[in-house]
């Protein structure tokens, strides 16, 4: 009985993430805010989440982040079902979950 | 005259024995020489199967091992969000910004940041970032302040200190 020999695919390019700031805004700071946002980007114009919309967003990009772990892991795991334990060692990965 | 009748009956009937000896002989070896290269196929087949079985058993073996290795990473990757309901479920956020807006920015971007950073490094990018400026800025702030260690957040800000922002 022959082995199926499927041949291991590269990984898609890696994950090249910019850096985003949030604001906390209360009564007490707005005034600050506006100032300094005025100052920070000469218009004040910006995007408002409440804390329960903030929660969601973070709940949300907590929930792709399981998802893309456990893929990851799902593609490891047929890689390594392919591959022969000697090939293995030289099989590149471009990284595994490691939460 | 009876003499040669009966020479010739006997000469008949001894080259019937012999050629009955000689068909004999002939099928029976060719019987062995069938049987013997059955037998030698029977042994490669076996063989094959022996072998075959081998491989599924090894295969099956692995393949056991590789699930129970999986399910435990498939655990695994649940971590991160359970830990944040966890948080979140602990935590009210409203209350924490009317308390100190300040501490609580610093404590989301500081998360966010080792957040993004985790994202690139858990898809193969090896790269190092530095935090922006103006987040090193504000956990300068906060560190003046005294006041980065409110929630479970803080905590999870400290693991980036060597890395470099990509853009912005």
């Amino acid at each position: 009985m022959e082995k199926l020999q499927v041949p291991v695919v590269s990984r898609p390019k890696p994950l090249q993430l910019i850096d985003t700031r949030v604001r906390v805004v209360t009564k007490d700071n707005l005034e600050e805010f506006l100032i300094e946002f005025e100052q920070q980007y000469g218009d004040v114009a910006f995007t408002v989440l409440s804390m329960k919309d903030y929660e969601n967003l973070a709940l949300n990009i907590a929930e792709l982040k399981r998802f893309i772990g456990q893929q990851d892991e799902i593609i490891v795991y047929y890689e390594e079902a392919l591959t022969d334990e000697s090939n293995l060692k030289d099989t590149p990965t471009n990284g595994t979950i490691n939460n | 005259m009876i003499k040669v009748y009966f020479f010739l009956l006997l000469a008949g009937i001894l080259a019937g024995v012999g050629y009955a000896a000689k068909y004999y002989y002939d099928t029976t070896q060719a019987t062995i020489a069938t049987l013997r290269e059955n037998n030698a196929q029977l042994e490669v087949a076996v063989d094959i199967a022996n072998e075959s079985l081998e491989l599924v058993q090894s295969e099956n073996k692995k393949f056991a091992e590789l699930n129970n290795e999986l399910q435990g990473k498939l655990q695994k990757a649940e971590a991160y969000g359970d830990e944040l309901r966890g948080k979140f479920a602990n935590l009210n956020l409203v209350l924490e910004a009317l308390k100190d807006a300040q501490s609580l920015e610093g404590r989301m971007n500081g998360a966010t940041a080792k957040l993004w950073r985790e994202f690139m490094a858990d898809t193969g990018n090896t790269n190092t970032y530095d935090k922006p400026q103006w987040l090193l800025d504000m956990e300068a702030a906060r560190g003046k302040n005294g006041s980065s260690n409110e929630s479970g957040e803080t905590s999870s800000t400290s693991s980036v200190e060597t890395e470099t922002t990509p853009v912005n």
